[in-house]
């Protein structure tokens, strides 16, 4: 049960990181940017491209990839969102062109073979991969029966750190405020002088390079990297999170990330797979009777 | 126009010529109504999503095989084209293409789909439609001939050279069995796929039968993120053997798993592993890791080598089992064209004459000497082979069909 409940742990913190970053662009744009899952897979493609294939330490090779989801975030916000913005289209318009953005950046991933077009990026159509053995030191530790890998504890405390580091900004510094009052009112903050499509653009970055940030920790603990890992496996969980935990609330992402983690494998546990995705949506359904608002979504006007 | 008039002039005088030396029917008049004309099939496969680690492969044997026998003169003459669509792994899409590659109209013979997930709706299609359809991966249960399962009336028209899971999983089981008399299993199975589901139906029907006692069974979904959750669960039992029938890189992760964990015992699967992508995934954690397979890269008889060299000089890389099937499934249905007296005018009619030729087929293939049984399944021999640890497969004998 420890083991389990340590898996739990590892798989949520994936979850929470993957949730903040929809959740924020969600607090701020009020859209559901829906090309993040395909950003998350993005990230681990990038990351496995570049040591698998192109000879990069794998250290460098993140830090790459996740300017380039920050760089893909800009792609969503300047060809998905903001020209739909500039004709007050309807916040579904957004979420309809997000999908469009995400069906074409799996396309080119899944069409992908030697030889073609995007060869450089990946060379394995549909199938799975994982990061080579030895590009990340991983030394796993047996410790009183249980297995924990070094991979799995860097990426827990790279989530949390980052998530603490995130609230920080938000709440104590000058763009923190800026994001703050852009997501509680969109024009008093453009008459205060706040730059919005910038402060836009800049949290479609920050929210993308987190989605790429957890698309490589995924690749490195699951050990598979695919087109779909994006899309079958994380995008519904990530909705759910984000509900769970209160829509653009930050703290509501993280909490609702390690709940969702808990809950799944909870029900693995004691209730076998048949039910395991039926009780997590279950508890979502029950959090929308009771809190309709999540668990954070409280103070509304608020937001962050 | 001129052009015109030339083409009805020549094809007349094809005409004439044929008649003239129709006196006997025989290869000569059939090769005549062959010559220039085109035998068109289509094919459905998973290009991308879940069977996208299959779907690619058996193209690349069809693409293979139409080029070969075309170079060689065609079949009497006339060329071979495949049409091949993509159904993405999704049942409903299959229907769709299968749907509108039948409404062309013009189709002589469908191949796929490549999963038996979307075969469930594909092959009931064909049947309806009365178009052959030769299944070239699929290996589940119901799939021939009873595919409008649970109606059990034989399908006619549906066929398959890819060796079923019902033969393949026992024979697995029964060889590993004999050389290491492992006592206990766990079984690891996707329940959202029929495939995989099949494959756990075959492992828990046959592990008693070698007295492998099955500790648990560990259903999952196919969209799991994570596998430690599900590989801890199995590993609290203890069991000698992990059984694991899934699909896709899901058999990699769950081997890359339960080694983190500490697992040192053995691996048995079915289909799901016998392709070199997933050996490759799952890297030194799969060494070792046995199934049964309807292939062995290594068969040195004529029509294997032949096919693996010839297959390495076009892609430049080793086939597998389903480009080697897939190879064989144009073997088959070139044969059977060959023999089947079609008339090129009444599609209706030809669709039978080359269903029922391909009931007689008797040919080459990289799988072996190949024949239907008379439920228009595969009977072959089975290789059981091991991942090497490094991208590739041992044998580990072959067992005959019984």
């Amino acid at each position: 049960m420890a083991q389990q409940i340590l898996n739990a742990i590892f798989i949520g913190s994936i979850y929470a990181l993957f949730a903040v970053g929809y959740t924020l662009v969600f607090g701020v744009l009020d859209v559901l940017n829906l090309a993040h899952s395909a950003v998350f897979m993005l990230g681990a493609v990038f990351a496995y491209s570049l040591v698998a294939l192109h000879g990069v330490p794998f250290l460098p090779a993140a830090v790459i990839a996740i300017l380039a989801c920050g760089v893909l975030g800009l792609v969503v916000e300047y060809v998905a969102l903001r020209p739909l913005r500039r004709r007050q289209a309807p916040p579904i318009s957004a979420l309809i062109s997000t999908i469009g953005l995400a069906l074409i950046f799996v396309a080119i991933v899944e069409q992908a073979t030697p030889g073609t077009l995007f060869a450089w990026l990946w060379q394995d159509g549909a199938n799975s991969v994982r990061f080579p053995t030895g590009a990340v030191p991983n030394p796993t530790f047996h410790v009183a029966g249980l297995t924990i890998e070094a991979v799995r504890l860097g990426i827990l405390a790279t989530s949390i750190v980052l998530m603490l580091l995130l609230g920080y900004v938000i709440r104590f510094t000058q763009a923190g405020r800026a994001l703050r009052a852009v997501a509680e009112n969109r024009r008093a903050a453009a008459l205060l002088g706040i730059n919005v499509d910038r402060l836009f653009a800049s949290t479609l970055f920050l929210s993308s390079a987190l989605g790429g940030l957890a698309g490589i920790l995924f690749g490195l603990a699951v050990a598979d990297i695919s087109p779909y890992i994006g899309r079958d496996q994380v995008e519904l969980k990530g909705l759910a999170v984000i509900v769970l935990g209160g829509m653009g609330s930050i703290p509501g992402a993280v909490l609702g990330g390690y709940l969702l983690g808990l809950i799944e494998v909870l029900a693995f546990v004691r209730f076998g797979s048949n039910v395991e995705a039926g009780v997590a949506f279950a508890a979502l359904f029950l959090m929308l009777v009771v809190r309709p608002q999540g668990l954070f979504g409280a103070r509304l006007r608020e937001r962050l | 126009m001129r052009n015109v008039v030339r083409g009805i002039a020549v094809g007349l005088a094809v005409v004439l010529t044929a008649c003239g030396g129709g006196a006997s029917p025989g290869t000569s008049a059939s090769t005549n109504t062959y010559q220039g004309k085109t035998i068109q099939f289509g094919a459905i496969l998973s290009l991308t999503g879940a069977g996208g680690v299959y779907g690619p492969s058996s193209k690349n044997g069809i693409d293979l095989a139409v080029e070969q026998i075309n170079a060689a003169g065609g079949v009497n003459g006339a060329t071979i084209t495949v049409t091949t669509q993509d159904d993405a792994s999704i049942k409903q899409q299959s229907a769709q293409v299968a749907q509108t590659l039948i409404q062309q109209g013009n189709l002589l013979a469908l191949l796929g789909p490549t999963l038996s997930n979307s075969a469930v709706a594909v092959h009931p299609l064909a049947e309806s439609f009365k178009i052959p359809i030769l299944a070239v991966s699929t290996t589940g249960i119901n799939i021939v001939p009873d595919c409008n399962y649970p109606n059990m009336t034989p399908c006619t028209y549906v066929f398959r050279d890819s060796l079923g899971e019902e033969s393949a999983i026992p024979a697995n089981i029964m060889v590993y069995s004999q050389n290491a008399h492992p006592k206990t299993g766990v079984l690891m199975v996707a329940n959202d796929d029929k495939f995989s589901s099949d494959g756990g139906k075959i492992v828990a029907a046959t592990v008693g039968k070698y007295g492998i006692q099955l500790l648990d069974t560990v259903e999952f979904s196919k969209t799991t993120a994570d596998f430690a959750t599900p590989v801890t669960r199995a590993l609290q039992k203890h069991p000698d053997v992990i059984f694991i029938t899934s699909l896709g890189g899901i058999p990699a992760t769950i081997m890359i798993e339960a080694r983190k964990q500490g697992f040192t015992g053995q691996f048995l699967g079915g289909n799901g592993f016998n392709t070199a992508k997933v050996s490759k995934q799952a890297g030194a954690a799969g060494k070792g890791a046995q199934s049964g397979s309807a292939w062995y890269i290594n068969n040195t008889f004529t029509s294997n080598a032949e096919f693996v060299k010839s297959y390495r000089a076009k892609y430049g890389s080793d086939p597998d089992q389903f480009a080697a099937q897939g190879f064989a499934a144009i073997k088959i249905l070139a044969d059977s064209a060959r023999r089947a007296n079609l008339t090129f005018s009444d599609v209706a009619g030809d669709r039978t004459r080359l269903r029922d030729a391909m009931e007689t087929v008797n040919v080459n293939t990289p799988l072996g000497p190949f024949q239907f049984t008379s439920t228009h399944d595969v009977r072959q021999t089975i290789w059981i082979i091991q991942m090497d640890g490094s991208g590739g497969f041992t044998l580990v004998q072959p067992v005959k069909p019984s």
